[in-house]
């Protein structure tokens, strides 16, 4: 606005800021310095507003939102704690036995989780070895119980001297010998 | 610091860098560069590690290897004792295990070898690849087709075949 009086530009500018008031007219002032309301300054290159039909994205959105409000719930306080553990108490480092010290079983692990799980949560790997051993030989002697089992039966029923494959017989004593105790006359 | 790798096994070539023949006063790019790097990762990252170290100083816990009693094989065992049986498969397994490890290691010096040399590996690696060869064919000719479901006693009769084909032959 070089050129023109200091009044002049100040008359303009309260007039911008209210164009349509009557006194504030483009003829009352001199029209070098308001832009007239009719000639608003139009910016083209945008194109028309359009209404463009999509489908909805309410139940995409609200998917994916859900997704990660559900993964981070729990995703968030397992990777701090994570974290926590790493930073604070860290890897345990590689070392040779000491002479004449039996390791406990959990010291055999790196990660201080594991090893954690591994002393209160797990039994100890020597436990489960022998509990798996154990349940070998119980199975084991039941097999060979039942083999031991068929060859008495086969011999007591091939032999006949064992408990097993009596038959029962009318007592002894019930026989009435009285019709062959005295001769024929 | 975690200690470097072993350089006896795994040896760094000798440098090729040329003598410095400056004939200009302006700063190397090699050396700005090698500035930039030691400013923005290496730094930052020593930093970081000793910060950690020394928070973790205290109370620093080892862990160790566990060696395992040998036990009798599965040759060595009567039949029907099946407890026995389940210590040599156990055996067996854990044998497994190291064997696959042995491999790995041996072709791992293999690559870093093959990497080092680059074009030139056929002659320089000679050592390597002999014993890598060697190990993997022993390796397959124990363990080859065995499957997923491999055992101790499948194995076993994987070596009674071969020693078979060994007599025929």
């Amino acid at each position: 606005m070089v050129g023109m009086s200091v009044l002049r530009s100040a008359a303009a500018f309260v007039a911008r800021l209210s164009p349509l008031k009557s006194v504030n007219k483009v003829s009352n002032l001199l029209t070098r310095t308001i832009p007239k309301t009719e000639q608003v300054q139009v910016r083209w290159g945008h194109g028309k507003q359009l209404f463009v039909i999509k489908s909805s994205s309410y139940y995409d959105t609200r998917f994916l939102h859900l997704l990660k409000y559900y993964i981070l719930l729990t995703g968030i306080p397992v990777a701090a704690g994570i974290t926590f553990i790493n930073v604070f108490f860290g890897e345990a480092e590689l070392a040779e036995i000491p002479e004449g010290y039996e390791p406990e079983y959990w010291e055999y692990y790196r990660h201080p989780i594991t090893r954690f799980i591994s002393r209160n949560i797990y039994d100890s790997p020597v436990k489960d070895y022998e509990k798996m051993m154990a349940a070998i030989q119980i199975e084991q002697e039941k097999g060979e119980h039942r083999l031991a089992h068929l060859e008495v039966r086969r011999q007591m029923r091939q032999r006949g001297d064992g408990p097993w494959f009596q038959k029962e017989t009318v007592d002894k004593g019930l026989i009435d010998h009285s019709p062959k105790s005295t001769p024929d006359t | 610091m975690p200690d470097d790798f072993d350089k006896d096994v795994y040896p760094v070539p000798p440098r090729r860098t040329p003598a410095d023949n400056k004939q200009t006063s302006l700063p190397s790019p090699a050396v700005i560069a090698s500035k930039l790097f030691y400013y923005s990762v290496d730094l930052p990252v020593t930093k970081f590690r000793e910060c950690i170290d020394s928070i973790q100083s205290g109370h620093k816990s080892v862990y160790y290897h566990q060696r395992f009693r040998r036990v009798p094989d599965l040759t060595e065992c009567e039949e029907g004792d099946y407890v026995c049986y389940y210590e040599a498969e156990m055996q067996w397994r854990r044998d497994y295990k190291v064997d696959q490890e042995i491999v790995r290691i041996l072709q791992e010096r293999m690559r870093a070898c093959t990497q080092r040399e680059g074009d030139s590996y056929h002659q320089n690696c000679s050592k390597e690849l002999q014993n890598y060869n060697d190990a993997t064919k022993a390796f397959l000719s124990r363990y080859g087709d065995l499957g997923a479901y491999a055992s101790g006693r499948k194995c076993l009769m994987k070596q009674k075949e071969r020693m078979m084909d060994a007599q025929k032959a």
